[in-house]
């Protein structure tokens, strides 16, 4: 299901004009309070910055770690990306850290003064960014959910609930994903959010059942700005939709998109290919194997021909 | 013996008489039933229930089976009577027949701490010990009968107990003490009974004086099959378990053991229509409530059947364990049927539980560990390897154990010493892999020390009835280290021999006499000599050792590498079957990678492996040394060996396909790809490729493009998938 999902989008994204819009990018890495979490918090938050920087030179990475990490300087940052913010650019906001619900209110713990995911929401609701991405994997981050909530905007967390209190490991494995082309599924050679938050998701649940411990943590996300948080991406209710746009990482050059008349018909038989692969995926059940099979390796034969062609 | 039963029935007669005025004492009501005078003892028990003594009414309602008002009762009898010990034993005794063990234990305790002396409380806790095995209760037997040696339940605890340590002429002596104080004293009598099935003996004499006695009394049958459970004969004991439900068709208790049993040897249909009789009649033991939970889980399961193996697995991990599974029990079933020269009469099934707690279910009620796995009849049910931590055990190993039980149980008829079949089993293990063999723990190694091995014909004692936490786990070491000396000293074919033996109903002395050629006691001092060669300075330096270790690991925190590489060896020397947590090899190797010395590091960690070392992420670290060392053979067994620790492991299987790919075994790498694409890892597309590429290369074209299609219906634009499914579209349309 998540799969078809990605490939719908993915053939949006395609279709999609390449104007380059900015990427927005904050980390920050909260208050550990024992020298392990601190050494993990700042590890993961410094990969990510490096993971941001690499992924895309022109964009803007800001990370706050350590004693930088304080309510203030979130709030200036923040404020700082409202006013420089476009419309048509992303932003990213990741959370790593530990965080409290006391069943009203999420606080992120920080150096200082803890931060409100009230206060939060607001800060991001200021940024004039129309797609946006919080990735908050804090303990108890389930609780911030409903404050971040909002058209165009993505909301990733560690937990289901504010009740989930125990430290979080998906942090560990979010920032992996990143690293790892195995979390590449649909294999564009850049990664949507959402194939960050199955590889994270399944990593996470992974871990536990190798520990032979309870899972603590359910990572879930909402990504229509109006629904109750969800595990699994669904054509049905469009949750995933807006996270399978998302690009979060790119894991190689981006392919150079050749400009000329004949690339161009070749693209667009390519975009037609790809749908044509994708209605044959969804009548699949309805057909014999022998002739699903026949028609779907005509059909790859020929995109991959022209692939073939594309990357002359 | 006659006589006395006469004169019993006559005083059953007479408190008949006394239940039927209103004047009966609970011990009254409870003759009555215990010699079937169930109208009368219902009267009797419906009398109590009217008293306006609530000790009385609790004893009246527990007759009745109106358990939940008898507890309310005790609760008020024991509040308005604090120091009375009886009450609280008795409702002790209620808690123990309806499966609260726990509280029943407390109350026989605050009855001692009321009353120090009270026989009954000791009796108690005997009989609340005995259920879990555990050693206390013979303790706790000896108690009670030194402070009331005329207690005739304490003689029948004791002879049930020493019947189950084996110990004929103890059983048999205690029953006997129990029938002189009371000749008509049922369990004992079919402790008798017990001892003649068991010797294959007609018990017949025991039965008919049973039935004189008590004509509906079920739990002499149930006792002889409880025995025979114990012995392996299940069958036999499901036989006599539905004697028992037939004579009295009330008696849950041992209606739930038939279902138990009857699931132990795969008949589950008729096991769940008794237990839920059971369950319907409000008998919810433990033991009925978790197989039939465990009945509807089978949902989750798929069986596979072939000609000589029925495969139970757990429909999430079938399509990764089977492969592997089939392979593993086809080799250990060819290797037995050579090694025993037997067939199986039937198909061996083999159920693989991912939860641990479904495999406690099966395993529940029996003694011993039974750890990782346990053997009925022909049926074998193990832990999966999903079910543990990685690196804590071996399941290829532990179905090699169970499946020498298989053949064991068959060749003898289930009338087969514990030490001798879990001894031949341990050893068949390090028979096929010296790795995979019954390890040298420190624990046995302290309990070789300190002299805590036992004599050859008292061996059964430690897995029945452990006397120290461990000494189960000793008795397997000990047992296996006996069958690798008889076969060392005398040959392997004394080992058969004495299977023959035993199958022939002999005893542990004889069998030892009749193929070793000596008595029991010099096997003992020589078994002691043989053992004392190999392992007693291990053990003797147990203690410079472990102080060794604690310098070492300070050495490894501080990362002092040259240190460690300087003393780390003669720790090793010292105890180099210690493969466990924190082993010296494991810090040695660390040293020699920080000092630069791959070579070294593989080296020990080579070592690491051959002693039984399985830590999955030493053996991946070996792996990887082996394959930069250029040693890709050496590199594909250690990945192979991990198959058999934890392969629930998508790396393991992607580096293992890549290692036998390039060694051109194509079977291995179609196996170790198909493993990762049965993971349903989320990059499908390069699990699906790989699978083809195998395939591919194997020659099996038409399969590499069925999985090729695979991989690019995940991923259409995956650029590897598309460049070989344009290659064998342009090949087969030039071989055309």
């Amino acid at each position: 299901m998540t799969t078809r999902l990605a490939l719908c989008l993915g053939l949006l994204i395609l279709s999609a004009p390449f104007a380059r819009a900015t990427v927005y990018y904050v980390t920050i890495a909260g208050l550990g309070g024992e020298l392990q979490y601190e050494q993990q918090f700042t590890a993961l938050a410094h990969d990510l910055d490096k993971t941001f920087r690499s992924s895309d030179p022109d964009a803007r990475v800001y990370t706050l770690i350590a004693n930088n990490a304080t309510r203030a300087n979130l709030r200036e940052t923040l404020g700082a990306i409202s006013h420089e913010a476009k419309p048509e650019d992303d932003f990213v906001l990741t959370f790593i850290g530990h965080g409290t619900f006391d069943g009203m209110e999420y606080k992120f713990n920080l150096v200082g003064p803890d931060i409100s995911g009230e206060e939060l929401g607001k800060l991001c609701d200021r940024i004039p960014a129309k797609r946006q991405l919080i990735v908050n994997t804090s303990n108890a981050s389930g609780g911030s959910i409903g404050m971040f909530e909002r058209p165009g905007r993505a909301v990733i967390a560690a937990t289901k609930s504010g009740t989930e209190k125990n430290a979080t490991v998906f942090a560990r494995y979010w920032v992996e994903a990143l690293h790892n082309p195995d979390a590449d599924t649909d294999k564009d050679g850049s990664e949507s959010a959402l194939e960050a938050f199955q590889y994270a998701q399944r990593k996470t649940a992974e871990y536990y059942e190798a520990q032979k411990r309870l899972a603590t943590e359910h990572a879930v996300f909402e990504d229509t700005g109006k629904s109750e948080p969800v595990r699994e991406a669904s054509v049905n209710t469009g949750e995933g939709l807006l996270l399978s746009s998302f690009t979060i990482h790119r894991l190689g050059p981006a392919a150079k998109i050749a400009n000329t008349p004949a690339k161009r018909a070749l693209l667009a038989k390519k975009d037609e290919l790809e749908r044509r692969i994708d209605t044959l995926k969804y009548q699949k059940a309805a057909m014999s194997l022998e002739e699903y099979k026949q028609e779907l390796t005509t059909t790859l034969v020929e995109l991959a021909r022209i692939q073939k062609e594309l990357d002359k | 013996m006659r006589r006395s039963l006469q004169a019993c029935a006559l005083w059953v007669a007479v408190i008949a008489c006394a239940a039927a005025n209103y004047g009966a004492t609970p011990q009254e009501c409870r003759a009555l039933r215990k010699h079937g005078r169930r109208a009368e003892a219902q009267h009797c028990f419906e009398s109590l229930r009217l008293s306006s003594d609530s000790y009385l009414r609790a004893e009246g309602y527990w007759g009745l089976g109106e358990f939940e008002r008898a507890n309310d009762e005790f609760r008020t009898a024991v509040s308005r009577s604090d120091q009375n010990a009886v009450y609280r034993v008795r409702w002790g005794r209620l808690l123990h027949e309806r499966f609260n063990d726990t509280d029943a234990e407390g109350l026989f305790k605050e009855a001692l701490q009321r009353d120090n002396k009270n026989a009954q409380a000791y009796l108690g806790l005997g009989l609340v010990s005995a259920d879990g095995f555990d050693s206390k209760a013979i303790e706790y037997a000896a108690k009670a009968l030194k402070l009331d040696p005329k207690l005739v339940e304490a003689h029948e605890l004791m002879a049930n107990l020493a019947l189950e340590d084996s110990n004929t002429q103890k059983a048999s002596e205690e029953a006997d003490a129990a029938l002189k104080l009371a000749p008509d004293v049922l369990d004992a009598m079919a402790v008798h009974a017990a001892i003649e099935v068991l010797a294959e003996r007609p018990p017949d004499a025991w039965f008919n004086k049973i039935r004189q006695v008590n004509p509906y009394y079920g739990q002499a049958w149930a006792v002889v099959a409880h025995h025979l459970v114990l012995n392996y004969r299940y069958q036999d004991a499901i036989a006599y378990y539905r004697k028992a439900v037939e004579i009295d068709p009330q008696l849950w208790s041992a209606r739930s053991q038939l279902g138990v049993n009857l699931m132990r040897g795969g008949e589950e249909q008729d096991a769940r229509r008794q237990l839920e009789m059971c369950y319907d009649a409000g008998y919810r033991d433990a033991a009925t409530v978790n197989t039939l939970r465990l009945l509807d889980s089978y949902k989750n399961f798929v069986t596979i059947k072939d000609s000589g193996t029925i495969l139970k697995l757990n429909k999430n991990e079938a399509e990764l364990l089977r492969p592997y599974l089939e392979r593993q029990i086809q080799q250990d079933v060819a290797d037995y049927q050579k090694k025993y020269k037997m067939t199986l009469p039937g198909p061996v099934q083999v159920e693989v539980y991912r939860d641990h707690e479904d495999f406690a279910v099966r395993a529940m009620g029996m003694p011993g560990l039974g750890a990782l796995g346990v053997t009925f009849g022909e049926v074998v049910a193990l832990d999966s390897p999903s079910a543990r931590e990685p690196g804590s055990f071996n399941w290829a190993s532990a179905l090699r154990h169970e499946l020498s039980h298989v053949f064991i149980l068959t060749a003898t008829s289930g009338r087969v010493p514990r030490w001798f079949t879990e001894g031949l089993a341990v050893h068949e293990q390090a028979a096929a892999s010296p790795a995979w063999g019954n390890r040298l723990t420190p624990d046995v190694l302290a309990a070789v020390r300190d002299k805590k091995l036992l004599p050859v014909t008292q061996l059964d004692r430690g897995f029945v009835r452990p006397e120290y936490p461990t000494q189960v786990f000793v008795s397997y070491f000990q047992a296996g280290r006996i069958c690798d000396y008889i076969e060392s000293r005398w040959g392997k074919d004394k080992l058969l021999s004495m299977v023959s033996s035993f199958a022939h109903h002999k005893m542990t002395s004889e069998a030892i006499k009749e193929n070793l050629g000596i008595a029991p006691q010099e096997f003992d001092q020589q078994f002691d000599a043989w053992l004392s060669s190999r392992i007693g300075k291990t053990a003797s330096n147990l203690e410079e050792w472990r102080k060794r270790m604690m310098e070492l690991a300070q050495l490894a925190k501080n990362h002092r590498y040259a240190e460690i590489l300087k003393k780390g060896d003669e720790a090793r020397q010292m105890y180099p079957e210690y493969v466990f947590g924190d082993s010296v090899y494991e810090y040695m190797a660390e040293a020699d990678l920080a000092t630069g010395d791959q070579r070294g590091a593989a080296a020990m960690l080579t070592q690491y492996e051959k002693m039984g070392g399985q830590s999955p992420a030493l053996l991946k670290e070996l792996a990887s040394l082996q394959n930069k060392l250029g040693e890709a053979q050496e590199a594909a067994a250690t990945l192979n060996e991990l198959n058999f620790i934890y392969p629930i492991d998508e790396d393991l299987h992607h580096r293992l396909g890549d290692l036998r790919l390039a060694l051109k075994d194509y079977e291995g790498a179609i196996r170790e790809y198909g493993a990762l694409v049965a993971m349903r890892p989320l990059d499908v597309a390069s699990a699906q490729f790989d699978l083809a590429r195998a395939y591919l290369a194997a020659g099996q074209r038409d399969k590499a493009q069925d999985h090729i299609l695979a991989s690019l219906e995940s991923a259409p634009n995956y650029r590897p998938a598309q460049k070989l499914l344009l290659e064998i579209q342009d090949s087969e349309k030039g071989t055309h």
